[in-house]
């Protein structure tokens, strides 16, 4: 192929693309609404994954999660251990509680529900129940009668028709606690939570020192200790900087502790591969067809030009060029219609059951669909001019 | 200078469709010398177009050899084939076959632009030939913006930019009126006449033929000697 080739091929390709304009524009908003339809569904469902994990971790979990060993209830020396961990380079917060469950009592509601005991301080690096109190205030250190109370216990944040048993209470009523040792407290509500996340919004949270007051244990104990990292993906290099500590106690990962979560994320991502994969099928064959048809009608064109002497790589070049054109705009505009969505839902996010969804779009469904899209246009533009360019100049010119 | 510029050698074409056979030519043995204007002629079905793709190298016969300006075109390869229509042949259509997607100058230099000259040559060749076919001022109208006359002149305007050694015609005038075939007709005359361009055409049109050097009569896709 001669340089002289290329100039003529791309010649052709130009003139082609810039005569039938309503042809390119149609041509690339099919590939550019293919590119959507499959990476926008699946990055909302790959967003919705994320957030429920989120939801776990910034809840339940933290990055990290240290928990007794099999035999034992509870994490011993647990103050020194949250001082040794903390002073753990890049370590953004350590944060102890307790785990115990009352019957909470308004008036004639009762309800059995888990309460858990937190240092607020400590507590505001690891989770979000502080940033998500919606009526009220978050508990401080002091609060020695107050409690904070998840807003799926109440009545008024409700959906409208639910009959699930709720407190029809607000900030400032009492509640009284019964614990399984017979201990007994009023508490004032200081503040209502709502996180967005199902699993978590249930809670009743007292101050930790309560714990003693209430079950008298006065050993430096905890039910478990939350780390927060800096981000994701980090768990593994973390977990053994602190096994280095002399830390005996089992540490876990997040993702060990979803349970029910992991399997639900599991099958959204298996979900999201099956229709992506149908998706991306479709996709290919709608634009193989779109070109196909295209190329197809050009038939008695590349008859001409063979006619006249023009080389048959050229024209079948010209004509690949064209759907690769055709495939290159069309996943442009896609990646950059989808940008735009994303930042939208970014600063928008959909607001879900399970809280705030932000779309992600991972790099390789980027790159998996914008080269099946290219590819298709590919193989789209060569067969039929590949057909064409073969076939007797005649044929092609009188439709033989 | 009486000199052989095409010689054919018992052509045969023979169309297989399914069982039946069609032959659309059967033996014919031509020669035409350099600058003649030889016009063929024959009923409709007898060959002529059949006769012009093989001798344009647009269909290759199913026996017997053509000869042009000394080079055997047919036992060559298929991109030796296409060198030389893009060199040496011209070829007008009855329907112009022009591209719908170039301007007329474009349609006219997308040739000498793949014979890798430079985009001033091409571009003057093409304005040249165009200004001599009449459309100096319609270089830049694309194929269906010409009315049927001006657009077979463009088609004769690209089959002559590369001073092919033959241009062919296969009933150029066929779809035109009865002015525009005139100009047409004119025009072969007039590149005849004036740089001896050697033309094949095919006419059904009498005194159309009649313009010619000599006329060539085919019938059943043999000669028709009687005439
Ligand atoms: N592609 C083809 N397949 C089968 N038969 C053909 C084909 N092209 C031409 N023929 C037949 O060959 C004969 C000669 O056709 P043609 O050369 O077009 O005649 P003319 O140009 O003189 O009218 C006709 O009988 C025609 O039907
Ligand atoms: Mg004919």
């Amino acid at each position: 192929m001669q340089s002289n080739d290329l100039k003529v091929m791309l010649f052709l390709a130009y003139k082609n693309l810039t005569k039938s304009k309503i042809t390119f524009m149609v041509i690339v908003a099919v590939m550019a609404m293919s590119f959507l339809s499959i990476t926008f569904f699946a990055s909302i469902i790959d967003g919705l994954g994320y957030e429920f994990e989120e939801g776990m971790i910034r809840g339940q979990t933290g990055h990290l999660m240290i928990e007794p060993q099999e035999d034992e209830l509870y994490i011993s020396d647990s103050a020194d251990l949250v001082k040794d961990i903390r002073r753990i380079p890049g370590v953004v917060g350590v944060a102890r509680r307790l785990d115990a469950s009352a019957v909470a009592r308004h008036e004639t509601i009762e309800i059995g529900n888990p309460v858990l005991f937190i240092e607020p301080e400590n507590e505001k690096d690891v989770s979000d129940y502080w940033n998500s109190v919606i009526a009220g205030e978050y508990l401080s250190k002091r609060d020695t009668d107050e409690l904070l109370i998840g807003a799926n216990l109440v009545k008024s944040y409700a959906e409208e028709g639910d009959t699930q048993k709720r407190f029809d209470v607000e900030v400032g009523d009492r509640i009284t606690l019964s614990f399984s040792n017979g201990f007994v407290k009023e508490y004032r509500i200081k503040g209502i939570y709502k996180t967005g996340s199902r699993f978590v919004d249930d809670k009743i949270i007292v101050n930790f020192e309560q714990y003693q007051l209430i079950f008298g244990s006065t050993d430096d104990i905890a039910s478990n200790i939350l780390i927060a990292l800096p981000q994701r993906g980090m768990e593994g290099p973390y977990t053994e900087q602190i096994i280095d500590l002399g830390v005996s106690e089992q540490i876990n990962q997040w993702q060990t502790k979803m349970g029910a979560v992991n399997q639900f994320v599991g099958s959204l991502q298996i979900t999201n591969q099956i229709t992506g994969t149908i998706g991306l099928l479709t996709a290919f064959a709608t634009i193989y067809i779109i070109i196909f048809i295209n190329v197809t009608n050009k038939r008695k064109q590349i008859g001409i030009l063979k006619a006249v002497g023009i080389k048959k790589q050229i024209i079948l070049g010209s004509y690949v060029l064209q759907s690769l054109t055709y495939g290159i705009t069309g996943v442009i505009i896609g990646n950059i219609v989808m940008k735009l969505l994303l930042l939208l839902l970014s600063i928008h996010p959909l607001n879900m059951p399970i809280g705030p969804v932000i779309p992600i779009l991972t790099t390789e469904r980027l790159m998996t669909t914008s080269a099946t899209l290219i590819l298709a246009s590919i193989v789209a533009g060569f067969f039929p001019s590949k057909k064409a360019a073969d076939e007797n100049i005649l044929d092609a010119i009188f439709g033989g | 200078m009486e000199r052989t510029i095409i010689k054919t050698e018992h052509l045969e074409r023979v169309y297989a469709t399914g069982a039946v056979k069609t032959y659309a030519l059967k033996d014919i043995s031509i020669e035409i010398e350099e600058g003649e204007f030889v016009a063929i002629m024959g009923k409709s079905g007898s060959g002529k177009s059949t006769l012009l793709h093989q001798l344009g190298l647009l269909d290759k016969p199913t026996k017997g050899n053509i000869i042009i300006d000394g080079n055997d075109v047919i036992n060559i390869s298929e991109k030796e084939r296409t060198r030389f229509r893009l060199h040496e042949l011209g070829y007008v259509f009855q329907s112009y076959n022009l591209i719908p997607e170039l301007t007329a100058i474009e349609n006219v230099y997308v040739t000498p632009m793949a014979r890798n000259l430079k985009k001033e040559e091409y571009e003057k060749m093409a304005e040249e030939v165009l200004t001599a076919v009449g459309l100096k001022d319609r270089m830049y109208h694309y194929p269906s913006e010409l009315s049927g006359g001006q657009q077979q002149r463009v088609s004769i305007a690209r089959a002559l930019v590369n001073k092919p050694k033959i241009l062919f015609a296969d009933e150029p005038t066929a779809n035109l009126d009865s002015a525009s075939s005139e100009d047409v007709i004119n025009l072969f005359r007039k590149f005849n006449k004036e740089i001896g361009q050697t033309i094949v055409m095919v006419t059904h049109e009498k005194d159309e033929g009649e313009k010619a050097d000599r006329i060539i009569w085919v019938k059943d896709g043999l000669l028709d000697t009687d005439k």
